[in-house]
């Protein structure tokens, strides 16, 4: 099985490297399927979901977190403190809401009909 | 593999849906192969067990993931192990041994002679391989004993296919070279 210059047949060797090929021992193929009896339970488990967060949690989140609440917080206290105690620059919100409506006339007795009038 | 035997494809697939059966007809078909070539690569029979072992256990990991029809799951193994082997290489720094430090074949006890020549050339060649460099053996052992296409050896080894019919037409010229010397011991006749 060697050629004319006296080479080796490589393919001679090949051909029985495939005929002597090594079979699985047996203590491989035990741990291979112990391998996958493990694994394929992994497949049966429901994957693990985080905990839903609470309401508050959530509101927190969507606010920005501590910075923003504290924020919030002063923001709520000035106002109820500025309606409790309003400075004294500040008209009175009282006074505002009950005062006559102002009587100055911006039209200087104009008529708005006679005004249409002049323009059409 | 008959017309009825499902494809390792789906076989993936039922073992992903929990089916046991599916992992034993995959090791029974991929096992022997993924060993066998690991063993060639390697040239040492704990080390090819715990590749063999480990691109197996890759293998189940990613069945969920596997999508049928890709890619084919021999492919996939094989270049698993080439990687693990390159890996194994890499971290015990060499790799290609004196022709002489392979380790002799074991007792053949009563084989036919036959299967005592066939082993005798094996060795031969296996203590050949152990000679040349990590990827012109894997690619001579890929090509001319796994009897793989070279396109689909250049995709397990991530090479063109110029680059493997380079390393497999290098890797015959220094298994031949190794091996000049042994014709008579292994039962070849000049002529």
């Amino acid at each position: 099985m060697a050629d004319n210059n006296g080479h080796i047949d490589l393919d001679g060797l090949f051909d029985a490297a495939r005929r002597d090929s090594a079979a699985l021992p047996e203590a491989l193929s035990e741990r291979i399927l112990a391998d996958a009896a493990q694994v394929q339970a992994g497949f049966a488990e429901p994957p693990a979901r985080a905990p839903s967060p609470g309401l508050w949690r959530q509101v927190k989140a969507l606010l920005g977190g501590w910075p923003a609440l504290g924020g919030l917080a002063a923001a709520c206290a000035a106002g109820v403190w500025i309606g409790v105690s309003p400075p004294a620059f500040l008209p009175d919100p009282a006074g505002l809401v009950s005062a006559a409506q102002s009587e100055v006339d911006v039209l200087g007795g104009y008529s708005l009909s006679s005004l249409y009038l002049e323009d059409g | 593999m008959t017309g009825d035997a499902p494809s390792d494809d789906a076989l993936l697939v039922l073992f992903a849906c929990g089916e046991a059966q599916a992992a034993r007809e995959l090791t029974a078909r991929l096992g022997p192969r993924v060993f066998s070539v690991a063993l060639r690569v390697l040239g040492d029979q704990a080390e090819a067990e715990d590749v063999a072992q480990e691109a197996m256990l890759r293998l189940w990991r990613m069945a969920p993931e596997w999508q049928p029809g890709q890619a084919k799951v021999s492919t996939w193994l094989y270049r698993v192990v080439m990687n693990l082997c390159l890996d194994l290489k890499r971290r015990r720094r060499g790799g290609s041994v004196n022709i002489d430090d392979v380790p002799e074949p074991p007792d053949l006890g009563q084989s036919a002679p036959e299967q005592l020549q066939d082993r005798a050339r094996a060795d031969a060649l296996q203590a050949a391989l152990m000679t040349l460099p990590g990827r012109q053996r894997q690619a001579v052992v890929l090509r001319h004993i796994e009897d793989l296409p070279n396109p689909e050896i250049a995709g397990i080894m991530d090479i063109s296919v110029e680059a493997v019919e380079s390393l497999t037409a290098r890797g015959k010229r220094a298994l031949a070279a190794a091996l000049a010397g042994r014709r008579a011991e292994l039962g070849y006749s000049d002529g």
